[in-house]
């Protein structure tokens, strides 16, 4: 297989795989907000920050300080061009990226594509006001799902398959660790200090819910929520397929059948000791952000191991 | 469909002056007369919904992004009888076997100029001639293995040669795709009538290909390179790698190893590559000889080539013989290097640098149609009846600034075919573009690509500028059910 070929499989997996999450990740702080009471407000800032776009965002919206309008958040993470996270951009390069092996994947794939990108482009200005915020979020979210769907059950096991593979559980390692540190920096802002413990539930629920791990949370945990389950649950899951643990051990398995490149098994390993050796509890208490770095370093090295492994040769 | 007040001004392919429907369309016609009107309306939106799934597109760059537009598709097929397709092909292969004779001596010994047939001017001044080829001998000693030919029909009613590309001919999948659309929206005619496929076209191409391989063996690797998404033939590049199971690559794919064989960039490390059927145009093939800002060629490929590593289809330099001067001297070319009369006759040409004919092409600029010697694509160039006095006085200055790269021909009555319209069936402009394959023998597609100029009286086929396009058959009139 042509290394551009992998290459832009890869990458179009990684895009897809953003764009979902981050539809996710607002319709949840969205709908969260709407449960607070008028005491309590969500903060946006640290999910920004999460996604790497702090400094654009401040540049953008000088006088925005800690409390950026509704509005403008909503604007730079789902539709603003100069924020290179945003689901407009994500959904923008995935195609782009199509566009050149579209031939190597089921035709349904570049119209779902195509449709995504196209909805956005006519109807994103309008549809991403309160009133329809959901019903946008949810058709990009379904938009998606039908295209990992699409692959899964209509595409050969061969190599260009698992470079697909890859770019998803990769991904979604990085997105979940993200969506990690946003939650334990704190979503949720109570102008009284004594209510901060009273929705921290609250929020470490929508952390669960935008990795659509809620369900699966309360069925295998049964616990009263906290922070450290929680964190245990997104970063230790054996079996939920977006906590860190299952994803890299899935990119663990789609490497060992690939053909083997110095440093790349090396690197996956570990990351993998990092998460197992995690400390919940220690997390918990306040060690989450020095943690996080530390994956997604690894995860970026991991990328540029692969890369020079597979796609510069 | 209501045929009783379809009337053309030119010769119809179809219908006959008399308003009877000609021999080989004559099936066709009489279906297409039991249709109502919402038959056909439905049968338009069937092949239009086929089209778009099958994704036929052409890529347009415009207001700093690209558009794929759908080509347009008409319903109505162009039919051609057998007994006259096998005349015009036989023409074509006679054609090609002298364009390629032609090519090889020009980088040659040039014994066309020393004995006086082709002027040495001519090749002095041809953009198109690449002083790198000279002295190159490509396997099989050819070099244009893929040629379009442009013909079209005059009021007399016979077909005649327009041009020959032999530099990076596209639209034959569109020839292809058409066919299966038609099929799909006129399954019954394809029954009882005798249509003679096209499919063979792809495996006819991955002969072709194959043939020249430098290292012996039954499977080399071949390849199609393209110049990206962003090329108004992408559609094309993909559909045909695709067709013939080889891998479609950009110039960035490859690369040109010490030992001169060209590699691609696999992700089981370097791949030798034996045969490059390129879609990218000679000048971007590769930076180090041609254009040093190109990005779209690879380095050193034309060391690769010249010293036999890798072939290149077609061959750079090809294009010395897709010039619309040297067009002209296609019959005396014929004659030179195989001792033939011309079978299939060409459009009468007046060159500029001619002295005597450039003076009758100014005087009589507004009966001609005055073209430039190497521009694709319908641009630049004046239709002489259609053109304002102001057009004409620049084509004039035009031409005696620059005689050489000009040449005329009359303004052909191209002939016309019914489309579909709101009003019934309509006559519109066509041309019909075969495509000749040089291996160890000399294959032509049956038919062709219609393209028709879908504005009413438009004699412009070409798809940047609004042509659409038919499907094309060759009907066997003893063979039918």
């Amino acid at each position: 297989m042509l290394s551009r070929v992998a290459e832009n499989l890869y990458w179009f997996a990684r895009y897809l795989r953003r764009a979902e999450n981050t539809a996710r990740l607002v319709g949840v702080g969205s709908q969260l907000q709407l449960d607070l009471p008028r005491s309590v407000c969500f903060v946006w800032r640290p999910l920004i920050d999460t996604v790497g776009a702090g400094a654009i965002f401040a540049e953008r919206h000088p006088d925005a300080g800690e409390r950026p309008s509704d509005v403008d958040v909503m604007r730079f993470l789902l539709l603003d061009d100069s924020n290179p996270s945003s689901l407009r951009r994500s959904i923008e390069s995935a195609r782009e990226i199509l566009r050149s092996i579209r031939d190597s994947l089921p035709p349904q794939v570049w119209e779902t594509v195509t449709d995504l990108h196209l909805y956005i482009e006519e109807d994103g200005d309008r549809h991403i006001v309160r009133r329809y915020r959901v019903d946008f979020l949810n058709r990009i979210v379904d938009g998606c799902l039908k295209v990992s769907g699409l692959l899964g059950a209509n595409v050969a096991r061969d190599i260009g398959f698992q470079f697909m593979q890859l770019g998803t559980a990769i991904e979604q390692a990085d997105m979940t660790t993200r969506i990690i540190d946003a939650g334990a920096s704190g979503l949720v802002a109570p102008r009284d200090e004594e209510d901060r413990e009273a929705f921290r539930a609250l929020q470490w629920m929508a952390v669960l819910s935008s990795l659509a791990a809620y369900q699966t949370y309360r069925r295998q945990v049964r616990q009263r929520l906290s922070a450290e389950l929680a964190l245990k649950f997104l970063l230790q899951s054996y079996d939920f397929p977006r906590s860190v643990h299952f994803c890299l051990v899935r990119t663990q398995r789609v490497l060992s059948a690939m053909p083997a490149r110095p440093g790349v098994e090396r690197r996956v390993n570990r990351l993998l000791g990092l998460v197992r050796n995690a400390d919940p509890a220690a997390l918990a208490a306040g060690n989450a952000a020095q943690f996080v770095d530390d994956i997604q370093l690894g995860l970026g090295a991991l990328d540029t191991t692969i890369a020079r492994g597979y796609f510069d040769a | 469909m209501d045929w009783t007040k379809y009337r053309s001004s030119a010769f119809d392919e179809l219908i006959h002056a008399n308003g009877e429907p000609r021999p080989a369309a004559g099936r066709l016609v009489e279906y297409l007369r039991a249709l109502s009107d919402r038959d056909v309306a439905a049968r338009q939106v069937a092949a239009d919904a086929v089209a778009r799934v099958a994704g036929i597109t052409f890529t347009v760059y415009s207001d700093g992004r690209n558009v794929d537009r759908p080509l347009p598709f008409d319903l109505i097929p162009r039919v051609l009888a057998r007994h006259e397709w096998e005349r015009t092909a036989a023409g074509l292969k006679q054609r090609i076997r002298a364009l390629n004779l032609f090519i090889a001596d020009v980088y040659a010994e040039q014994r066309i100029v020393a004995d006086g047939v082709f002027p040495r001017m001519l090749l002095e001044n041809s953009v198109n001639f690449r002083p790198q080829c000279v002295g190159v001998k490509p396997p099989l000693g050819i070099w244009a293995h893929v040629c379009g030919s442009d013909l079209v029909r005059d009021a007399d009613g016979i077909l005649y040669a327009l041009e020959d590309n032999l530099r990076i001919p596209s639209g034959v999948s569109y020839m292809l795709e058409n066919r299966m659309v038609a099929k799909r929206v006129f399954p019954e005619l394809f029954e009882t009538c005798s249509i003679l496929p096209v499919d063979e076209y792809p495996a006819q191409l991955y002969e072709t290909l194959a043939a020249i391989s430098p290292r012996s063996g039954d499977a080399p690797v071949i390849v199609l390179l393209t110049p990206g998404v962003f090329n108004s033939a992408y559609f094309e590049h993909a559909y045909l790698a695709r067709a013939m199971g080889i891998e479609l690559v950009e110039g960035s794919d490859l690369f040109v190893g010490a030992d001169d064989c060209t590699y691609m960039r696999t992700i089981d490390g370097p791949q030798r590559v034996d045969v490059i059927y390129r879609r990218v145009d000679d000048l971007y093939l590769d930076p180090e000889v041609f254009r040093p800002d190109s990005v779209l060629g690879v380095p050193g490929l034309m060391r690769s080539w010249r010293t036999g590593k890798v072939a290149l289809a077609n061959a750079p330099g090809a294009g010395v013989a897709d010039d619309k001067v040297v067009f002209a001297y296609v019959p005396k070319m014929i004659r030179y290097y195989l001792g033939e009369e011309p079978l299939l006759p060409n459009v009468p040409s007046y060159l500029c640098y001619d002295e005597r004919e450039r003076r009758y092409v100014l005087e009589h600029i507004d009966e001609l149609v005055v073209k430039p010697a190497n521009e694709s694509g319908g641009y630049g160039m004046l239709i002489g009846p259609r053109s304002t006095k102001r057009e004409r006085e620049k084509f004039k200055r035009l031409v005696q600034a620059d005689p050489r790269n000009y040449m005329a021909q009359p303004t052909l009555s191209l002939s016309t075919t019914p489309i579909v319209t709101a009003r019934g069936p309509s006559p519109r402009h066509v041309d019909l573009r075969p495509f000749i394959l040089s291996g160890h023998d000399v294959y032509v597609t049956t038919g062709g690509l219609t393209r028709v100029a879908m504005r009413r009286g438009s004699l412009v086929v070409n798809s940047s500028q609004g042509g659409g396009a038919k499907d094309t058959w060759v009907v066997d009139l003893e063979d039918a059910a």
